[in-house]
């Protein structure tokens, strides 16, 4: 947790002088500009800044690097590249699962949605393992991702989860998109999309229907003396651990239980139990693959409907308007997903 | 009541991070051995705690990190913090990593009654 003191807020570069590092710098001054342009809120989404991205090279094709933090910390991350795109797998499991998990994640959105990576236009998938020391966190900083080894005493290493992974690569691919805002309510659906999508792609990997889904995010991550299965249930929000010492799953399946509080963003680990409780209620009623419609459909709303500042309320009409789109008004899909809003209290 | 003026009592909490478990811990100066007291007396002040803002989140947080929010009480006077993980000033962070060593320690009390 190395600091940028305050140039994270208030970037003392000017915005035009950005743009202009990310339209003529060299490669890594170019990815420092983007990113410091995106974390001052200049770049809005894929859709508002083709202009500055037109400039940056995209690879156009899956391509993937992984950099071994050797328990450094940094803002950004540093590392040494330990694997890239074709390179048989290392003896460091950490570092072949967070290849492994970028590449599942990768063909979900290639295969099924005919997206090409995270910005849509080919942009390298590029993960640091083993950051800091006992990081019991795995985050999307930007441009990357970045995974802790966990502290061995309540959490185990952060790639161990395929969902985790596709969780973290769909904060990128809504930052690029509707852009949800990260915090109350717009911040509580972007991390339900993460975890959808990061459920889809565990659920495609294991060839699994809705049916025979667990539904669970995060489950082998508590360390086995840990009382929990996971860290959150889709299926049961709130179900997912009861510890001693951790206390319990917080998370409210339906509106009547939304938690107002000003930690974590305004609760957006908490309050997402609520859309993602949805999103399962509408799975299991369309059945089979869950990729195929469900996501099909909620893949849509995020790239095309939802905004910055989409509530749940919101996510609802896009969800049921694509559905009716492309499987017509009164269908089985949207009366479905309509039902599962009305059953958690959005609508 | 002059002697209870003094003492420096910490609420804190991490919140957020990819697992969304909150983790809180309340220290008061006079359940401190008097190294620690003089310990965590100095972290405040280099912290220069009482002149930091209120809040110290960026405009687009990055998805996933920690937050931290400390509440202090120190002479009568009050102020509370709350940061992101990757906005935190360099002079906060040592009194961030005492804290949470703090609820380390509190959790193995726990864990062995």
């Amino acid at each position: 947790m190395r600091p940028v003191g305050y140039m994270g807020i208030h970037s003392i570069i000017p915005p035009y002088m950005l743009e202009e590092i990310a339209k003529r710098g060299k490669p890594h001054q170019r990815d420092w500009a983007l990113r410091n342009l995106a974390l001052a809120g200049f770049i809005r989404g894929q859709r508002f800044a083709l202009g500055i991205l037109a400039s940056v090279a995209p690879v156009g094709h899956k391509s993937r690097t992984v950099y071994d933090c050797k328990h450094n910390d940094g803002e950004p991350p540093v590392g040494t590249l330990v694997r890239k795109e074709g390179d048989p797998p290392s003896k460091d499991i950490a570092v072949n699962e967070a290849y492994d998990g970028a590449g599942a994640t990768y063909d979900l959105y290639d295969d099924i949605y005919e997206r090409n990576s995270i910005d849509n236009r080919g942009m390298s998938l590029v993960s640091f393992v083993h950051y800091d020391v006992n990081y019991d966190n795995a985050f999307w900083d930007g441009s990357e991702m970045v995974y802790g080894d966990g502290d061995g005493e309540i959490f185990d290493r952060f790639t161990k989860c395929i969902d985790v992974i596709g969780h973290e690569l769909t904060h990128g691919v809504t930052q690029y998109e509707a852009n949800l805002a990260y915090s109350n309510q717009p911040g509580a659906l972007n991390e339900s999309m993460s975890d959808v999508f990061g459920s889809l792609v565990k659920q495609r990997t294991l060839k699994q229907t809705a049916a025979k889904a667990d539904w669970l995010i995060g489950a082998g991550l508590l360390m086995p003396n840990i009382h929990g299965k996971a860290l959150r249930s889709m299926k049961a929000p709130g179900t997912a651990y009861d510890d001693p010492v951790l206390g319990k799953d917080p998370q409210p399946a339906t509106m009547k239980d939304y938690v107002h509080t000003t930690s974590d963003n305004g609760g957006v680990h908490i309050n997402s139990g609520i859309p993602n409780h949805a999103f399962y209620l509408a799975a299991m009623k369309i059945g089979g693959n869950t990729w195929t419609k469900a996501g099909k459909i909620w893949y849509i709303a995020l790239r095309d409907r939802l905004r910055s500042r989409s509530n749940f309320a919101g996510a609802a009409s896009a969800t049921i308007s694509v559905a009716k789109d492309l499987y017509g008004n009164g269908s089985k899909e949207m009366k479905a997903i309509r039902n599962a809003w009305k059953a958690v209290g959005v609508i | 009541m002059p002697g209870e003026k003094k003492t420096l009592r910490v609420s804190f909490e991490r919140s957020g991070g990819f697992a969304g478990i909150t983790m809180k811990r309340a220290v008061d100066e006079k359940d401190l051995a008097p190294d620690e007291v003089q310990k965590l007396h100095q972290l405040v002040e280099e912290a220069d705690f009482f002149n930091l803002p209120d809040k110290i989140i960026p405009r687009s947080p990055q998805p996933d990190r920690f937050q931290y929010e400390l509440s202090l009480e120190k002479s009568g006077r009050r102020h509370k913090v709350t940061v992101s993980e990757e906005a935190l000033p360099e002079k906060l962070i040592p009194l961030i990593k005492w804290l949470m060593e703090k609820v380390r320690q509190a959790r193995k009390g726990k864990e062995s009654p």
